[in-house]
């Protein structure tokens, strides 16, 4: 019965389709919306999860949006492969601080991804105890003392021994190994995300509990907390480059940051490409940056706020 | 007999506690999160070569790389349409004010003006929310998934209803896609089809395909079989049946299957983002990642909002069906004068949105995110502060009375005794052939290597499903005895099963922190609606003459529930925990995100480390073979205790 008015309905909605149609080609805001978008085109940032990541693709993307007028997107995204991948499958176009240490190597050689050198952070990495406690055992902090100290570590979920917490999934970690080199008594426990480590060590320092984890420069909570860097235990010096080849004996590797872009981009030899070739600041910038927003500033204010006071090396960046 | 068959078990299961006492340690078959088996470097190395050859196989060429551009194209072009600037302009080709007047006339051609008013008043929501753009692209890539989930699944839907061949072919890959978790099949789909909307959008369709099918198939059965029997005596062809007969009858069957398939792609939104996906799900996995509690709460309430949105405009869409009464003349011209003034209020719209920046993107002064997000915030905070005892103390208690215990005997056992607990539990309850079967997957999982990170995740999944069955057992009961509990209850039922387990994720991550607690209760807050929803279902359909004889001799209502009802709804509760189970598996190995560790953790570093491709790949496997294990013992011994 109801087809009685069924095939109108449908013939007035197909009229109602078309003429939203013919009004959809009739105008466009385009003219009114000021900022069109220039000769620089459209790229994707990729977006890895840590605040200081956050921090230089933010300024990068303000600066290429606000004074070269390109059309960036942000796509938050796993570090490493699946980035890597994404760049070979176009679109993704930029990652500004890739940690890997030579894990796009594969994609390298095929010619997805192309290494733009330095981008003048440097990536340090080391377990840390709560810095009370380097205090208060001032030998905890060689990596040959911390077998003894292992029982005060324990809690719900780690068996037994003590809770040692590692980096995220992406992050280049050795705990394990570290662990079982040293013979020390401790259950490596991987936290997840930096926010867990992070959160792990304040209420550690704040209510004197044990907290044993990875942790690294350049980053936001050694602004926090300013005596971090006196809980660094030290373990021998680095001999390895590739953490698959690494002993467990010995630190980690201060590593150059990389910056590393499609080939859609290499190729591009733009405005934008010459912004991200000029790219260069340090891990204080990187930390002033970040440290605002943690504290809770959008990225984007947080960025521009960066961008403002120092327009000199924002300048010299455009190659201006 | 069932006397006996309990005795079996509570004997074996002390003589294998007792044995894993003695062999404490030994042959645990435990490896670091860095080393690889003989098997895992396999399959990796062939992953790397699958990565290094998509720009040259054949196979790629003309085969898997075309269909990645295809549909990319198609969800792009949606995206183009309603969420992103499109090409050479700052503005979707329709912006924000034009998409709520093309929804507000669809949802009102399609059902009636109060629904109509809902969606308008859930999308202004997520716009105010400051998730609009998100919002959209969610809607693109559900829109394309489910679009392509309905043109293939609707007609093997009808083939599988129509041939029993054809149902008999399709019933174990239905049966094995409904236990697939969804972590699993990410990233090999990643693999082949590389990140981004393609991936997610063909992840989505094997979700949402076998859920049409399985509605489809089962509306065209379950049909009056007279209409269709007196249509062929009377000399139709069967293609005319099917047209004129059978799809009538079963439309309103079918446009609930639509509603299931457009559900079922919306709970994808937020893993999909794992995969490079736009949409809602990238600020929910980041807000997990620098654990911001408001900022997940708020993309979480615009997923709840999509669901709301989605689910009553499809669902009124079937419930308008229903309607038998023919509509008057004067009905249909207020109908259509109607339709025709909102159809040109909706035209209206899309023009204002092209041509006024403000109706284009969505402006800032319209938004309260981030006061939500800040009070969200402070109150996590005070949570965190001032219940630190009760969360901490609910996660010590469980982890100290039931998790350790049972992760000691599980993981520190030799790898054989577990098997063959394995096995003996898949005899007693499921018969010889549920036993070899189940011997045979647990070999398989030995053989991987993975076998300790198994055990772990099963600990988690059994400690899981344990408080599913608790706190489902008893909602199940009252909801199932009590007219007014289903009522109010419902909603949150409903709720917690469209809800992506990511979004509450976040909250129970900032209150218990990243432990395997964090990772179970998860699991548990997805399962129990499930099982609540099939308990009450077994509950009610226990036939009322029973408990009238049990009341009328005398019975208590406690003898009512454990004598009359629980028994007579055995095979029920049963199945429910098995589904349980499946459920639970499916989030705590999500937890891997968040300190869960187990094979959950081993697929996301997988997904991350190059060297460990292999080994996150064989982990997706081994969470399907313990899936499968536990769900065959599960269903046969359903089968037999009916």
């Amino acid at each position: 019965m109801k087809s009685l008015f069924r095939p109108r309905s449908a013939v007035l909605s197909a009229v109602i389709a078309a003429a939203l149609v013919v009004s959809g080609c009739s105008s466009s805001v385009n003219d009114s919306a000021g900022e069109a978008s220039g000769d620089c085109g459209s790229w994707a940032i990729a977006m890895h999860a840590w605040n200081g990541y956050t921090a230089s693709a933010q300024v990068v993307a303000e600066i290429a949006k606000k004074e070269l007028g390109c059309s960036i997107t942000q796509t938050t995204l796993d570090e490493g492969p699946t980035t890597y991948d994404a760049m070979e499958a176009g679109t993704i176009d930029l990652i500004i601080e890739d940690w890997g240490g030579g894990r796009w190597q594969e994609w390298s050689d095929r010619g997805a991804v192309i290494d733009l050198g330095d981008g003048g952070n440097v990536g340090l990495i080391g377990v840390y105890v709560a810095p009370w406690m380097a205090e208060k055992y001032p030998d905890i902090v060689d990596s040959k003392n911390l077998g003894k100290y292992a029982d005060l570590f324990k809690n719900a979920d780690s068996g037994g021994k003590g809770a040692w917490y590692e980096g995220p999934p992406g992050y280049t970690t050795i705990g394990e190994k570290m662990v079982s080199a040293n013979k020390l008594n401790f259950k490596v426990i991987f936290a997840g995300s930096e926010a867990a480590l992070i959160d792990g060590f304040t209420k550690a320092e704040a209510n004197k509990t044990a907290f044993i984890g990875y942790a690294w420069q350049p980053w936001t909570l050694h602004a926090k907390l300013p005596n971090l860097e006196k809980g660094h235990v030290k373990f021998p010096a680095n001999d390895w480059v590739d953490a698959a080849t690494a002993s467990g004996l010995t630190d980690y590797p201060s590593t150059p940051l990389k910056k590393l872009v499609s080939k859609k981009l290499n190729d591009s030899n733009g405005a934008f490409m010459t912004l991200i070739k000029n790219f260069k600041w340090t891990n204080d910038d990187q930390n002033l940056v970040a440290l605002d927003i943690e504290d809770g500033a959008t990225p984007e204010a947080a960025a521009q706020k960066w961008i403002d006071a120092h327009a000199d090396i924002v300048k010299k960046w455009l190659g201006k | 007999m069932p006397v006996r068959k309990s005795y079996v078990l509570l004997g074996s299961v002390v003589v294998w506690i007792f044995l894993a006492r003695i062999l404490n340690g030994r042959h645990t078959l435990q490896i670091a999160t860095y080393e690889n088996t003989f098997f895992t470097s396999f399959v990796g190395e062939r992953a790397l070569s699958i990565r290094g050859n998509r720009t040259e196989s054949t196979a790629f060429i003309y085969f898997f790389n075309p269909i990645r551009g295809v549909i990319d194209g198609f969800v792009q072009a949606i995206r183009d349409l309603i969420a992103v600037p499109a090409p050479n302009s700052v503005i979707p080709i329709i912006g924000w004010l034009g998409v709520i007047g093309i929804v507000a006339f669809v949802v009102f051609a399609t059902s009636q003006w109060r629904t109509a008013l809902l969606s308008v008043s859930l999308l202004l929501g997520c716009g105010v929310l400051g998730m609009w753009q998100f919002t959209m692209d969610s809607i693109a890539l559900t829109l394309a998934a489910v679009l392509l989930s309905l043109a293939f699944g609707l007609p093997l839907g009808i083939w599988a209803g129509l041939s029993d061949r054809a149902l008999r072919v399709m019933t174990p890959f239905l049966d094995l896609a409904q236990i697939l978790p969804t972590l699993v099949y990410m990233a090999p789909i990643a693999l082949v089809f590389m990140i981004g909307a393609a991936s997610a959008t063909i992840a989505t369709m094997i979700y949402a395909i076998p859920i049409c099918i399985r509605i489809t198939s089962h509306a065209i059965r379950t049909l009056n079989p007279a209409p269709v029997e007196a249509s062929l005596s009377m000399g139709s062809t069967s293609s005319q049946t099917l047209r004129k007969v059978q799809m009538p009858m079963a439309k309103q069957m079918i446009v609930l299957g639509i509603n299931q398939t457009v559900m079922a792609a919306l709970s994808f939104v937020v893993i999909a983002a794992l995969i490079g996906a736009p949409g809602l799900g990238n600020p929910v996995i980041s807000a997990l990642i620098i654990r911001n509690v408001g900022q997940g709460f708020v993309a979480g309430i615009a997923v709840v909002f999509l669901a709301i949105l989605m689910d009553r405009s499809t669902s009124a869409a079937a419930k308008r069906q229903e309607t038998f009464i023919p509509p008057s003349a004067q009905d249909i011209k207020r109908k259509r004068l109607t339709l025709l003034i909102t159809g040109i209020l909706a035209i209206v719209t899309v023009f204002i949105s092209r041509t006024v920046l403000w109706a284009a993107i969505w402006p800032k002064e319209f938004m309260v995110a981030r006061q939500v997000q800040e009070i969200t915030n402070d109150v996590t905070a005070w949570i965190l502060e001032n219940l630190f005892i009760f969360t901490n103390g609910l996660k010590d208690l469980i982890s100290y009375s039931i998790l350790n215990p049972l992760e000691t005997i599980l993981s520190q056992s030799p790898w054989y005794l577990t098997v063959s607990m394995i096995i003996c539990l898949a005899v007693v309850i499921g018969g010889v052939r549920t036993g070899i079967l189940a011997g045979v997957l647990a070999m398989c999982i030995v053989v991987s290597g993975l076998w300790f990170e198994s055990m772990l995740t099963l600990t988690q999944t059994i400690v899981g499903t344990l408080l599913t069955m608790i706190f489902g057992m008893a909602l199940g009961i009252w909801v199932g005895r009590s007219d007014r509990a289903a009522r109010s209850l419902r909603p949150f039922l409903d709720a917690g099963q469209t809800l992506p387990a990511f979004v509450y994720l976040v909250p129970i991550l900032g209150l218990f922190g990243p432990t395997r607690f964090t990772a179970i209760l998860t699991g548990v807050i997805y399962a129990t609606p499930v099982v609540v929803k099939l308990v009450s279902e077994g509950i009610r359909s226990v036939p009322t003459t029973l408990i009238e004889a049990a009341t009328a001799a005398g019975s208590t209502t406690r003898q009512i529930i454990m004598k009359v009802q629980l028994p007579a709804a055995k095979k029920t509760i049963v199945l429910a925990t098995n589904q349980g189970l499946i459920y639970v598996l499916a989030v705590v190995v999500i937890g891997g995100f968040v300190g869960g560790g187990g094979l959950g953790y081993l697929v996301i570093v997988g997904n991350s480390k190059p060297e460990l491709q292999g080994k996150g790949l064989i982990a997706g496997a081994c969470i399907l073979l313990l899936g499968v294990i536990f769900d065959r013992i599960m269903q046969a011994g359903a089968r037999r205790s009916s």
